[in-house]
């Protein structure tokens, strides 16, 4: 039965009985209604605050796995560091250090040699000649004897000879020396092999030196990620997310760039599929064009795996190596099969609109226009683009798994940093609104009072009044008990 | 399940939901003959609009339009690009024949070519169904010719399209205007949507 509210309300007497009625039974209920009121606002403060705390339990666990999953792949990421490293230095050592004996050979072998040259390009003294003394004597024989023309004659002849003897000498010494320059001249070569090898050897020791040094830091870096240190968390974590925002952007390049090559090849795909069937709503030939681009990611993702270039599918990389060799073929193969398809399909798609551009214009009478455009420079440049990069683009896609793996990789430590992030916010968010919740129940029964105050302040003037009297009465008590007192005394 | 849903989605039967179909019918009554041409203009711009899968069909209004003999072409463009391009050219050809040889019909029998119309995209089972009207609307039967009928309109759009002004609406606007809401409350009351346009120059207008 309805009532009609604004009948009663119109009615003074009934709205009087009402308020006064309303009232009174608020005033009857007061207590259990500030219980009830209290109950339910404490009840809801306090199941805020449980699922705070549950929340950053949560959060807690979460921080716990999150650093746990981030120094895993620290270790892991610096292990394989490491292990190229060791690798690097090794390959050196044996391919460079390793023919150190032979260098040495060769060395003193240049060394004996140099000493040799050396040796024989010494020189060796002119002999005295021996004629001297014979010239002295004859010298002599002047002074004592009858100075005749013999000894003139003697000494001139000597002087002849000496003069004679003195020109074969000094031919003999310049051809000497001639050939000790030569000599010395062969030594020249082997002094700067002998430097270079000498520097050659210097580099490679510094080479050593500096991957030594690298180990170092990278050692230093492993020691902190085993002990867990909060340095390397916070090293692990800036880098993935640094990491993630890196291949983030290049993985959206590279959906670009597929969905370039989409548009390239989903019109002449619908030459082949046709364009009228559809799969929930999408066309067959743009599927079709999906799983020729996907198809492409795919046999790049494998090709890189096979390399050993990306690790997303660990079986690959710890295949035989002839098994990994005929996946690496195969993948190759296709990726280059599938991109001469797509180069094929550009050049179609390009026929395809010109033919579409053709009708258009005849259709809007502007034949005549369209023929004297046709077979120009603007016809083969676009067409030669478009297949260039229809063969380009899926060769480009490959590419992709690198960032992916690095996409994976990171986006657990990053999203779980997010995960952390927003779990904290909430619960401090339940946490405020607990508080102000409490507050609010206070509020509540302040306003509940607020409707009942006549009756309050009635209750209020009658416990005032009998609270005097009870004073009046403990007062007079008193003053008899007093009074009694000192008539006894 | 799956490879029964994909091969269920590839069978050959024509897409319904998502195919347009258009039936366009032309008034060659009278003086309204001369509006022919930019008729074949419209043609050609709906023609380079459709896609592969759609159906498009141009009739003429005659004296009894209710027949198969008013259809002046139709075409299904094929799955295929190249084939539906050569499809429209071989339509486009067929319309313009009948433009250059089209001869003025004595009545205008638009009732007669709109049930046509719904019979035919009916039967075509395409999702989006549009009939346009390139006609002044006025309509005029043979003598013991009946169409005291309800049209059956839902799911399709009635566009009466370059709905020209007669020299008796001249006099009396309200002739006119009491023309369209006959044909827009025919259409409505069959549970169609009723449009006019009347400014062809705007492709916006024809977009479907």
């Amino acid at each position: 039965m309805a009532i009609d509210t604004s009948l009663a309300l119109n009615s003074w007497g009934t709205f009087l009985v009402l308020l006064l009625g309303g009232t009174l039974i608020l005033y009857l209920a007061r207590e259990p209604a500030h219980k009830a009121i209290r109950a339910l606002f404490e009840g809801l403060h306090a199941g805020l605050r449980l699922a705070a705390k549950a929340l950053q339990r949560t959060r807690l666990l979460i921080a716990e796995r999150n650093r746990e999953v981030l120094l895993a792949q620290g270790r892991e990421q610096a292990e394989r560091e490491l292990e190229k490293e060791f690798f690097e230095i090794s390959k050196f050592v044996q391919r460079d250090l390793g023919g150190y004996p032979q260098l040495q050979r060769q060395m003193q072998e240049q060394v004996t040699r140099i000493q040799d040259d050396y040796e024989r390009s010494r020189e060796v003294p002119i002999p005295e000649p021996d004629w001297l003394d014979a010239v002295e004597s004859i010298a002599k024989m002047k002074n004592g004897e009858n100075p005749t023309t013999a000894s003139d004659k003697i000494l001139a002849q000597v002087h002849s000879s000496a003069t004679q003897q003195h020109k074969e000498n000094l031919a003999a010494y310049r051809k000497e020396s001639a050939v000790r320059h030569r000599i010395l001249q062969t030594i020249t070569p082997f002094w700067r092999k002998l430097a270079y090898s000498v520097d050659e050897v210097g580099d490679r020791l510094k080479e050593i030196i500096t991957r030594s040094q690298n180990i170092d830091s990278q050692m230093l870096r492993f020691n902190d990620i085993i002990a867990g240190t909060d340095k390397a968390e916070r090293a692990l974590k800036a880098s993935a997310i640094t990491q993630f925002l890196i291949a983030a952007l290049v993985t959206a390049i590279a959906i670009g760039g597929a969905f370039f090559n989409f548009h390239l090849i989903a019109l002449p795909m619908s030459e082949m599929v046709g364009s009228v069937q559809r799969v929930g709503g999408v066309k067959v030939a743009d599927l079709a064009a999906l799983v020729i681009i996907s198809l492409e990611v795919s046999a790049g993702i494998f090709l890189l795996e096979s390399l050993r270039i990306t690790k997303l599918f660990p079986l690959i990389g710890s295949m035989d190596d002839r098994i990994r060799r005929t996946i690496m073929v195969s993948a190759a193969t296709v990726l280059i099969v599938l991109a001469s398809t797509e180069s094929a399909l550009a050049f179609m798609r390009d026929q395809i609109a010109g033919d579409l551009a053709n009708l258009r214009a005849s259709l809007a009478g502007a034949e005549a226009e369209a023929t004297v455009v046709a077979g120009g420079i603007s016809e083969w440049i676009p067409l030669a683009a478009n297949m260039i990069l229809g063969f380009i683009l899926p060769l480009a896609l490959t590419m992709v798994a690198i960032p992916l793996e690095y996409l994976l990789q990171t986006g657990r430590s990053v999203f779980g940093s997010l995960i952390e992030i927003l779990l904290s916010a909430v619960a401090i968010v339940l946490r405020m609104l607990a508080g102000v919740i409490r507050q609010l129940s206070k509020v509540v029964i302040n306003f509940y009072d607020l409707l009942i105050a006549a009756p309050l302040w009635v209750e209020m003037v009658i416990r005032k009044s009998r609270k005097n009297t009870d004073e009046d009465n403990k007062y007079a008590g008193s003053t008899d008990l007093s009074r009694t007192q000192t008539i006894k005394e | 399940m799956t490879i029964i849903s994909l091969m269920g989605g590839c069978s050959d039967a024509p897409p319904e939901g998502y195919a347009k179909g258009v039936y366009l019918l032309l008034d060659t009554s009278g003086t309204y003959t001369k509006e022919l041409t930019k008729a074949q203009q419209l043609i050609n711009y709906m023609l380079a609009m459709m896609e592969p899968g759609d159906t498009f069909a141009v009739a003429r209004i005659d004296s009894g339009s209710f027949s198969e003999k008013d259809i002046v072409a139709k075409v299904v463009l094929d799955s295929r690009p190249s084939i539906a391009n050569k499809q429209k050219r071989e339509f486009a050809a067929q319309v313009e024949a009948f433009v250059t040889t089209v001869k003025s019909s004595s009545y205008t029998d638009i009732s007669g070519g709109l049930l046509q119309g719904i019979e035919y995209l009916n039967e075509a089972k395409v999702g989006n169904k549009t009939i346009m009207i390139y006609s002044d609307l006025k309509e005029e039967l043979p003598k013991g010719f009946v169409r005291d009928f309800d049209l059956v309109l839902d799911g399709f759009t009635v566009q009466a399209l370059n709905v020209t002004k007669l020299r008796a609406d001249n006099e009396n606007p309200q002739e006119y205007l009491d023309r369209l809401s006959h044909w827009s409350e025919k259409v409505v009351l069959g549970g169609g949507n009723w449009l006019v346009i009347n400014d062809l120059d705007k492709p916006e207008a024809l977009a479907l």
